[in-house]
C-alpha cells in the first residue's frame, strides 16, 4: 500500500467528486479512487452535488445518471451552464447508445455503463484528470521499447518487431497511456471501437500475442496484467 | 340477427321459389291438357303426359334447390373464410390490431369479439414478460455493480494469500459472465419492446468483414484453427456499423468456440441478387438436425453432453438473429453433424436512392 501511495503521490492534489445514490457503490468507488491517491468527496443527490461543485473546483466528477430527484444529465447541463468545465464521467445502469450520445452532447467527457470494472473506472478517471497527460510525441518510448507513430515501426533493444495493424493500435494505446492501467472495455473502445463487451477473449488473446513479440525475448518485462481486470505497460511490475 | 334465423329465412326463400316454379309449371301443363281434352286421348297417353310434366317441372326445381343450397352454404361460410384469412395474418407483433367486426351481433361476430379479447390478453402477457425481463435486467445491475466492485476491492488487498486471490479472481470471472448475460438480456428485452433505434448509414460490409477476418485469425490461433476468407466482394449495405460488427464478431466467435483443434473456418462475402451474402463455415461437432431449429432461442445450449464447456452467455445467436432481422435480412444455419456448420446471412444491399 505504501508503495502504491508513493507511486501515485502526484495525484494527491487531485480532487474527485463522486455523485452516486447507491451507498455501497459510492463507498467502493471512493475507496478505489483514494487508493490511487485522489482526494474524494461523495454526494448522494443532485442538489448536494451542485452545491459541492460550486464550493470546490474538482479535477473530475463521477456522475451517476439515475439519481433520486434531479437526474445526472440535468446536473451535468446545469454545471455546463454555469461554465464549470470539470471533466465528467457518467455512470448509468441503462447503457443505451442513445443515452451515451445524449450524455456526451450534454457535455460529458466519458460514459461507463453499469456494472463496470473498478479498474476501468479508475483508469478512466485518471485519463480524465490527465495526470501526466497523454504522451503526444511522434516516437513513443518505454524502457528500450520504441514505437514510431509515423512509420508504425516498433523496436526493442535494436531489434525490429513486426506488428499487424491491430497490434500496432493496441501497442500505441498502451504506450501513450504508459504507466496507467487500461481496462478491458477501454481497450475495446479505443483499439477496436467497440461500444459493447463482445464477451470474447479478444483483448486477452491480442495482449498475449503482443507480449510474445515485445517481452518474450527481452528483460525487463513491460506488459503487465493488473489483477485480472486491466493491462499496463511499464518498467516496474 | 342470429345466423340460425338468417339461414332459416334464406332457406324458406329458396323453398318458396322452388314451390313457385313447381306450381307455375304444373298450372301451365294442366291448363294445356284441359284445352286439348276434347281429343279424348287414350289413358296411356295421359300417363306419359303426366310423366313428361313431372320431368319438365321437377328438374328445374331440383336444379334450383341445388343451386340455392350451394349459394346458401357459401353465404353462410363466407365470414368464416374471411375470419380465417384475418387470423392467418396475426403474429406476436400485431396483437394490438383487432380483427374487423361486422357488429351485426351474430355468432361469428361474437366469436370475433371473443377472439379479439383473447388477443388483447395475449398481448398483455407478452408485454408483461417483456417488461419483466427489462425490469429484471435493470434490477440486477445495481447488485451486480456492488458485487463486482466489492470483489475487486477485496482483490486490491495486498495481504491476500495466493489461494484467496485465485478464489476472488474466479469469482470475478463469473461476475463478468453474469454481466454479459444481464447485458444481453437487457439488449434483447429492449429490442423486443422496440426501444432500440439503429443508426443506419451506408456501410462497406467488405471492410467490416476484412477487419473481422483479422480478428478471427487471432482468436483461432490458440487452437491452431485455420481461418480463410475466400471471397470478399466490394459491397455496401444500409446498416448500423456497430451492430454489424457485433454480428460478425459474434459469428466468428461461435465458429472458433464450437470448432476442434486444427480445424478450419471459411468465410466469404458476395453479392447474391439484390442481397449481400455472408457465409461462415466451421468444422467441429456440428449441430444435430432435431435441435437445429432451436439454436436461435435464448439460452438454448443444445445437447449438454455434446456442447463443450464454453464461456459464452447463451444469447449470442439470439442477438445475431435480432441484428439481422433489424436490418431486414435473414440468417440461416445448417449443419452436417460431426463435420461442419454453416451460417448464412443475407442483408439488403445499399442502393443509391
Amino acid at each position: 500500500m505504501v508503495a502504491g501511495f508513493l507511486r501515485f503521490n502526484n495525484s494527491q492534489d487531485m480532487r474527485v467528486l463522486v455523485v452516486e445514490d447507491e451507498k455501497k457503490t459510492a463507498s467502493f468507488v471512493r475507496k478505489a479512487l483514494q487508493a490511487e491517491g485522489f482526494a474524494v468527496d461523495v454526494c448522494h443527490n443532485g442538489d448536494d452535488a451542485l452545491a459541492a461543485a460550486r464550493a470546490t473546483p474538482f479535477d473530475a466528477i463521477v456522475l451517476d445518471i439515475m439519481l433520486p430527484g434531479r437526474d445526472g444529465l440535468s446536473i451535468l447541463r446545469q454545471l455546463r451552464e454555469r461554465k464549470d468545465t470539470a471533466p465528467v464521467l457518467l455512470l448509468s445502469a441503462r447503457g443505451e447508445v442513445s443515452e451515451r450520445v445524449e450524455g456526451l452532447n450534454a457535455g460529458a467527457d466519458d460514459y461507463l455503463p453499469k456494472p463496470f470494472e473498478l479498474a476501468e473506472l479508475v483508469a478512466r478517471v485518471r485519463a480524465l484528470t490527465r495526470r501526466g497527460g497523454e504522451n503526444k510525441s511522434i516516437v513513443l518510448r518505454v524502457a528500450d521499447l520504441t514505437l514510431d507513430t509515423v512509420t508504425h515501426k516498433a523496436q526493442r533493444g535494436g531489434t525490429e518487431i513486426e506488428l499487424t495493424a491491430r497490434e500496432y493500435r493496441l501497442l500505441e494505446f498502451l504506450m501513450r497511456s504508459a504507466g496507467r492501467p487500461g481496462g478491458r472495455m477501454m481497450i475495446l473502445e479505443k483499439v477496436w471501437d467497440y461500444d459493447f463487451d463482445p464477451g470474447t477473449n479478444l483483448v486477452d488473446v491480442y495482449i498475449r500475442r503482443l507480449r510474445e513479440k515485445i517481452d518474450a525475448d527481452f528483460e525487463p518485462k513491460l506488459l503487465h496484467t493488473i489483477r485480472g481486470s486491466g493491462y499496463v505497460l511499464r518498467e516496474t511490475p | 340477427m342470429k345466423i340460425r334465423t338468417r339461414l332459416t329465412w334464406w332457406y324458406a326463400g329458396i323453398l318458396i321459389v322452388s314451390l313457385l316454379v313447381i306450381g307455375v309449371g304444373t298450372y301451365q301443363e294442366i291448363s294445356e291438357q284441359l284445352r286439348h281434352s276434347h281429343r279424348r286421348e287414350p289413358a296411356e297417353h295421359a300417363l306419359s303426359e303426366t310423366g313428361e310434366m313431372i320431368f319438365q317441372v321437377g328438374l328445374p326445381a331440383v336444379a334450383l334447390g341445388l343451386l340455392g343450397g350451394w349459394w346458401l352454404t357459401r353465404r353462410a361460410l363466407a365470414p368464416v373464410t374471411k375470419l380465417t384469412e384475418a387470423i392467418k395474418k396475426i403474429h406476436e407483433r400485431n396483437l394490438r390490431e383487432p380483427l374487423s367486426r361486422t357488429r351485426n351481433g351474430d355468432e361469428l361476430d361474437q366469436l370475433t369479439k371473443v377472439f379479439n379479447d383473447t388477443l388483447m390478453r395475449l398481448d398483455d402477457s407478452f408485454n408483461r414478460i417483456r417488461e419483466f425481463t427489462l425490469h429484471a435486467s435493470h434490477e440486477l445491475k445495481t447488485p451486480l455493480t456492488v458485487l463486482r466492485g466489492e470483489t475487486e476491492t477485496a482483490l486490491r488487498d495486498d495481504s491476500l494469500s495466493p489461494a484467496e486471490r485465485e478464489r476472488f479472481v474466479s469469482l470475478l470471472d463469473e461476475l463478468r459472465r453474469l454481466t454479459l448475460i444481464v447485458d444481453g438480456l437487457t439488449l434483447l428485452a429492449k429490442a423486443d419492446a422496440g426501444q432500440i433505434t439503429l443508426a443506419f448509414e451506408p456501410v462497406r460490409l467488405d471492410e467490416l468483414v476484412r477487419d473481422n477476418f483479422a480478428d478471427a485469425q487471432i482468436l483461432a490461433e490458440p487452437q491452431a484453427i485455420q481461418v480463410e476468407l475466400t471471397t470478399c466482394e466490394e459491397i455496401s449495405v444500409h446498416g448500423d456499423r456497430h451492430r454489424l460488427r457485433q454480428l460478425l464478431l459474434n459469428l466468428v466467435d461461435n465458429a472458433v468456440k464450437y470448432n476442434q483443434p486444427h480445424g478450419g473456418v471459411i468465410m466469404s462475402l458476395l453479392k447474391s441478387g439484390d442481397m449481400a451474402q455472408f457465409t461462415i463455415v466451421n468444422t467441429g461437432a456440428g449441430i444435430l438436425p432435431e435441435i437445429l431449429p432451436r439454436v436461435f432461442d435464448r439460452f438454448f445450449r443444445g445437447d449438454p453432453a455434446h456442447s463443450p464447456t464454453t464461456d459464452g452467455c447463451g444469447l449470442g445467436l439470439s442477438i445475431a438473429k435480432w441484428i439481422v432481422s433489424a436490418h431486414n435480412g435473414t440468417i440461416e444455419i445448417g449443419s452436417v453433424p460431426s463435420k461442419l456448420t454453416t451460417v448464412t446471412v443475407h442483408l439488403p444491399l445499399h442502393t443509391n436512392k
